[in-house]
């Protein structure tokens, strides 16, 4: 069997206290997409800092192609306070990662409040992230002697706003653009670092009816086009529904289900954990 | 519409270009011209070593987004460095009358010594960075202040006087006069005196530049727009940080170096941190974020203290009338509250965050 591109084990973060995942497993394999989905404040953000290092773990272990890129069990005085499961699963060596060396490896991300750099145009922004496939170095760069490098990089550039469909703003301020746009822009900008994990915290949110009924059908698109796997937190259950190959839902940072779309909108605890809400 | 992927020098900067060769050959020509004393060559050279120091300031506060308050350490490392090997050696007995003649017991070509002072400030931004940008760069600022305070102690230290003369001046090392040419009787045929600091400058400036606009470059900028971000793109936080400090640590020893040749001796004590916020008032008068502006306010700065407001500090006389205030001191008075008004009331300096080529031209939105 091929190993999944991604595997979470047993992850727990807590936050003095708060214990934002609890204990939470999943694994996503080649090709698919997940969606993470639970209530406001459930741990999925939190989930996804995880992943991509930003912050280090409690208890638990995070793979990525069979590789573990992060490893930690509670230690120290957390060891007194630490309220998930598992406690000694995980010792022995500890795996601690930045967050670029994780983008280096293939996992890029999007931000749910959209993280653009704001003093540069939305080209600017999708050249900036391809930043880390340069080969030549800071001398090279300061003499302008990597022209050719530079130049496909700007080709590159190119064609993924033009795969999002931002060609015509291309030279505007990025942060001056329609929220939706910046949610694509965000995206072009993951793809300009060549993952082969994409993790999207909302992609929807901001936009407008119209754009979120063609953002399902963009996401296969590219998901297509660049190889990717693909992780999803979204809260927009249509978009969730038709695009999801499997859904985890998780609550209160504890996974309370998982299964294909069908199997979790007949799940009676994600209907509870959605105050019999939305899920239709 | 005007294609941005593909890259080409545009009009506005091939004016600014050619407005800035006609700067130099203005200069070239008032030198020969007016007569070398006058206080227009002053300001000029010292302006143009200010601007060096200004705008590598600038790539780190502006461009990178961090603070660094150690200027005038890595200035007075740049001096010491050019000056202990420049000295010639017939004049090292003078120079260092207490500690028989130092230890360095030979010189380094001008040019050669220039960028070691650099190096040298560079290799110690390297060594605080270590520990400093690799947590918390808010740190920095206190760190390098620091630095700079014990820097200007250790230089004078008597147990070091064998190499830096201790508290005693360093002086007799070349100065920008020796940039001059000269028949064989010694009279000067041509002035050079400023052009080469302006070209010296100039030429470190256009690296630093050409730096802004490369991967690099916006590399930085994006450390400088969202950290978050910018590592989520793959860009390495503390590398990055660190080139930029020791780039910038690079540039401000070669502004120390030129500024010993400005001032024909070096002395630690001078490198105080009062320099360091001269050169922050500067940056943030020419607007934090504008190579452009930390130049042209580099000049204004030292132009209305060396020389446009001077006459507050002396007695003037209007008819039998004495002018009142106006005596030693009333000029910083004066220099202060200009200041204050800048940064009240233009906050984002003379320049914003634009630079030369894009007074030339159309405004922003027809960009687009
Ligand atoms: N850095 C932090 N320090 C302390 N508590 C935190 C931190 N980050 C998140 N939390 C807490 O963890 C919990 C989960 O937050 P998280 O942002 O992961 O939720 P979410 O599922 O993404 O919610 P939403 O749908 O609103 O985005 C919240 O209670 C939050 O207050
Ligand atoms: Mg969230």
């Amino acid at each position: 069997m091929k190993e999944p591109v991604l595997e979470i084990r047993h992850l727990t973060m807590q936050f003095g206290g708060v214990v934002a995942v609890n204990d939470l497993n999943m694994h996503i394999d080649e090709g698919e997409i997940v969606a993470l989905i639970g209530p406001n404040g459930a741990g999925k953000t939190t989930a996804f800092n995880c992943v991509t290092s930003v912050y280090e773990p409690t208890n638990g272990a995070v793979i990525f192609r069979g590789m573990p890129i992060a490893r930690n069990h509670p230690s120290g005085r957390m060891r007194k306070f630490y309220a998930g499961k598992e406690i000694d699963a995980f010792s022995g060596h500890v795996v601690h990662n930045t967050p670029d060396k994780i983008t280096e490896l293939g996992i890029a991300r999007t931000f749910q409040n959209i993280r653009l750099f704001k003093g540069m145009t939305a080209f600017e922004n999708v050249l900036t992230a391809m930043h880390l496939r340069r080969r030549s170095n800071v001398f090279t760069q300061m003499l302008h002697l990597n022209g050719q490098e530079e130049a496909a990089m700007r080709k590159e550039t190119d064609r993924l706003l033009e795969i999002v469909g931002l060609t015509d703003v291309k030279d505007e301020m990025a942060t001056s653009l329609p929220y939706g746009k910046q949610r694509l822009l965000e995206i072009a900008r993951a793809l300009a670092t060549k993952p082969a994990l994409l993790l999207l915290d909302e992609p929807a949110a901001g936009m407008n009816p119209q754009e979120t009924e063609e953002l399902s059908a963009f996401i296969r698109r590219i998901k297509e086009q660049f190889s990717l796997t693909v992780l999803v937190i979204e809260h927009h259950m249509n978009l969730v529904m038709d695009i999801s190959d499997r859904i985890y839902v998780i609550d209160f940072g504890k996974l309370i289900a998982e299964g294909t779309p069908e199997e979790i909108q007949q799940n009676p605890a994600v209907i509870e954990a959605y105050l019999g809400g939305d899920v239709d | 519409m005007q294609k941005q992927g593909k890259k080409s020098i545009s009009g506005a900067t091939w004016v600014s270009l050619c407005l800035i060769v006609l700067v130099y050959v203005l200069v070239f020509i008032a030198e020969q011209v007016l007569p070398p004393t006058s206080m227009l060559f002053t300001v000029l050279k010292k302006g143009a070593t200010y601007a060096l120091i200004a705008v590598s300031m600038n790539l780190l506060n502006g461009f990178t987004g961090i603070f660094s308050l150690g200027q005038a350490g890595f200035m007075l490392i740049g001096a010491y460095v050019y000056a202990v090997f420049t000295i010639p050696l017939s004049q090292r007995m003078s120079v260092y009358q207490y500690y028989d003649g130092g230890i360095v017991q030979f010189t380094l070509p001008i040019f050669v010594a220039m960028i070691l002072a650099g190096l040298v400030a560079a290799f110690f931004a390297f060594l605080i960075g270590l520990p400093v940008l690799r947590l918390k760069s808010d740190y920095l600022a206190i760190a390098t202040l620091g630095f700079a305070e014990i820097v200007r102690a250790v230089f004078q230290w008597d147990k070091l006087g064998p190499l830096t003369n201790g508290s005693n001046m360093l002086r007799m090392f070349p100065n920008f006069n020796n940039f001059n040419l000269t028949d064989a009787e010694g009279h000067v045929t041509v002035y050079l005196s400023t052009l080469i600091p302006f070209l010296i400058s100039g030429v470190c400036i256009a690296l630093i530049v050409l730096l802004i606009h490369s991967g690099y470059g916006r590399a930085l900028q994006a450390i400088r727009d969202d950290e978050i971000a910018a590592e989520a793109m793959g860009i390495n936080l503390f590398h990055h940080k660190e080139l930029s400090f020791c780039i910038s640590s690079f540039f401000a020893g070669v502004g120390g170096a030129m500024l010993a040749m400005y001032q024909t001796t070096v002395q630690a004590k001078s490198f105080t941190s009062a320099m360091t916020y001269e050169i922050l008032l500067i940056v943030v008068i020419g607007g934090i974020g504008s190579v452009t502006g930390s130049v042209i306010s580099s000049f204004l700065f030292v132009a209305c203290s060396e020389w446009w407001l001077r006459f507050l500090d002396e007695k003037q006389m209007i008819g039998t009338f004495e002018v009142p205030l106006l005596r030693n001191g009333f000029r910083l008075v004066v220099f202060s509250v200009v200041i204050m008004i800048v940064v009240l009331f233009f906050r984002r300096g003379i320049m914003g965050t634009k630079e030369l080529p894009d007074l030339f031209r159309k405004r922003k939105g027809a960009r687009t």
